[in-house]
């Protein structure tokens, strides 16, 4: 099974680290893809392109060096490949005015105020990787165990056939 | 979202599968072989290719049943491409369209609605938590408790709706359970295998019942609802009693008590009681058919009418009904009147020397084969498989071998195979939620399987001679 990709996008690397720490209960299931810069997570997505694999969510920081967060978002957000990728900003610096920008234009599905607890972080990317296998995957089950398994089994049990 | 296509997209093993297809597909072109017609020969091709196909999965399991019945119209229908030779009597074009709407199948619809139905408003919950009460919070009893109840469910739902929805029941209460408690295995794999040898018990209840009547009917063989269940209930309920007195022992548990909590409340909306109505009186004629003889699949008719004229199921629930399962079903009889009518049958089964064996051994031998195949691939596919091939052995060792008893062991066969994780997707759910490894499952699965294989070949048979159950 080809693993779905989650791209943490963060400047600084202390930040990054702490994110990547934090995601480590999803290693088994998700495959983890930490960037720099907004280049940086272009070459990830051109990466995951030539090897098809999707990418199912996208931790993003706003205010970084080069491309602004909110604007790789809404860009992203035009490309129907990723639109039906989760998108969340985790950040401490986006003013109201990009945030209203990346809900109307990059559809954001959460927000994460710097700093955050950890199990808050994996609430929200369980959440977001549950919403996406429901809507992208014909096979649940490889998610069962470490996603919302409660919701999955409830959509196995409405989808469920016999073979 | 595909971004490649042809043949690297699918992978190994599926593009292997599909090249394969087409190889065995050829082969009876290539190679003519004695005593077989021509038409066989061409049937003989589209055998083969199915066979490939549903082994590897190459393409969705439904396809492969369109592939067939499309194959069959334009190869060795009266409308075949290529006139096949006068002596053949070609079946009519429509025969092989006609399998994906065979009476068998609208039984089965019935029951989609039915179980649709209890799903939506919550009657599978409600009816599992009043069930439940009387089993008290002993552990051990909780687990009987819930065999009992997903196999009853799983007799009229999906085996694979049935263990989800219990599954999501009892992942809580899993939870709760101290680490080390091997209760915790016990529970996690009383729900799959329950549903697994639970749908054994009434046509409805998994795909490879339903392939195995439709190849009676074709004999002209009637089996009505409370026959089958007669026939594999009580056998079931034993089974089931067994598995149980395994689960407790080997996996006990160290907690005293549990306690499953199954939070809701009987809907009593208008909607929701004409459909408890609804799926109580179409039960109730399904058992009754000895007493005024309306066909099972005329009556499970009855809740399609019902609940679509009084929008009990909306438009997007019809169109998300499991289509594929009954197209799948409709492949495996497709399969099985193109087999019998070019006379491959015959020819297949001359390859070996049955007379040489004992009727009873070679049903049993269906039974186990069936098995076997399915602990690998798709149960509806082993079916589809072996039930042509078996009922032609039957008719062709005449009276020495019950056709219904043949067929019935190759259904049953097929749902006594759950050793693997890959083996059903109850299986696969049980195993997906991570609290069970794979040696535990194979260990109680294949036990299941074996003192099933036990009770089905050298018990029930005799039983069911004792009470006259067997048509003649």
């Amino acid at each position: 099974m080809k693993k779905l990709i989650v791209l943490c996008v963060e400047d600084e690397a202390e930040v990054r680290d702490a994110v990547i720490r934090d995601l480590a209960p999803f290693k088994s299931t998700v495959r983890i893809e930490a960037a720099e810069s907004v280049d940086d997570a272009n070459t990830v997505l051109e990466d995951a392109k030539a090897t098809d694999q999707d990418i199912a969510l996208i931790l993003c920081d706003h205010l970084m060096p080069g491309t602004h967060g909110v604007d790789f978002l809404i860009k992203l957000q035009g490309e129907p490949e990723y639109k039906l990728t989760r998108k969340v900003l985790i950040t401490g610096q986006a003013g109201l005015e990009d945030t209203v920008r990346a809900v109307n234009e990059a559809e954001l599905h959460h927000y994460i105020a710097k700093p955050w607890k950890a199990d808050t972080l994996q609430e929200v990317v369980r959440t977001q990787l549950t919403e996406y296998v429901l809507k992208t995957q014909d096979d649940l089950t490889p998610y069962v165990a470490t996603l919302d398994g409660a919701r999955l089994l409830e959509a196995i049990a409405s989808r469920g056939r016999d073979a | 979202m595909k971004r490649m296509f042809g043949l690297a997209a699918l992978g190994p093993v599926k593009s292997i599968g599909l090249v394969t297809a087409v190889i065995a597909f050829l082969l009876p072109f290539i190679f003519t072989f004695e005593g077989l017609s021509p038409a066989g020969h061409r049937m003989l091709a589209i055998f083969l290719m199915a066979i490939v196909l549903w082994v590897t999965e190459a393409i969705p399991l439904h396809a492969t049943a369109a592939v067939i019945i499309f194959l069959n119209i334009i190869m060795i229908s009266d409308r075949a491409m290529v006139p096949l030779p006068d002596d053949f009597a070609a079946p009519g074009f429509a025969v092989f369209f006609a399998t994906l709407a065979n009476p068998i199948l609208m039984l089965f619809l019935g029951g989609f609605f039915l179980a649709d139905g209890a799903a939506k408003y919550k009657l599978d919950r409600n009816l599992a938590k009043t069930l439940l009460k009387p089993f008290g919070q002993k552990p051990a009893n909780i687990v009987l408790g819930l065999m009992l109840i997903v196999a009853i469910f799983s007799m009229f739902m999906s085996n694979t709706a049935t263990t989800a929805a219990f599954m999501a029941v009892v992942l809580p209460v899993i939870a709760r359970l101290p680490d080390g408690d091997r209760g915790r295995i016990a529970l996690a794999l009383c729900i799959p295998i329950a549903a697994n040898v639970g749908g054994m018990g009434t046509p409805i209840g998994t795909p490879p019942n339903a392939i195995a009547l439709g190849a009676l009917n074709e004999q002209g063989i009637q089996i009505s609802f409370v026959h089958w269940m007669a026939l594999i209930f009580p056998f079931m309920i034993i089974l089931m009693l067994i598995t149980w007195q395994m689960l407790v022992r080997l996996f006990p548990f160290s907690s005293q008590s549990i306690s499953i909590d199954i939070g809701s409340d009987y809907d009593r909306s208008p909607q929701a009681i004409l459909f408890y109505f609804v799926a109580g009186f179409t039960i109730l004629l399904w058992f009754t058919e000895p007493l005024h003889n309306i066909s099972s699949s005329i009556v499970g008719f009855v809740p399609v009418v019902i609940m679509l004229s009084a929008r009990l199921i909306s438009d997007k629930e019809f169109h998300s009904m499991q289509w594929s399962v009954l197209w799948l079903v409709a492949g495996g009889i497709a399969l099985g009147t193109g087999v019998g009518r070019t006379g491959l049958d015959g020819w297949l089964i001359g390859l070996i020397a049955w007379d040489q064996m004992a009727p009873a051994l070679i049903a049993g031998a269906l039974c186990v084969f069936a098995l076997v195949f399915s602990t690998v691939i798709s149960n509806s596919a082993t079916a589809n498989l072996i039930v042509p091939i078996a009922i032609s052995l039957a008719v062709s060792l005449g009276e020495d071998m019950s056709r219904v008893t043949t067929v019935v062991f190759v259904a049953i066969g097929a749902s006594l195979a759950m050793m693997l994780p890959i083996s059903t997707p109850p299986n696969a759910i049980a195993y997906a939620t991570g609290q069970v490894q794979t040696k535990q499952m194979a260990l109680i699965g294949g036990l299941v399987g074996a003192i099933g294989l036990l009770i089905f070949i050298l018990v029930a048979p005799r039983v069911w001679d004792w009470f006259g159950l067997m048509p003649g």
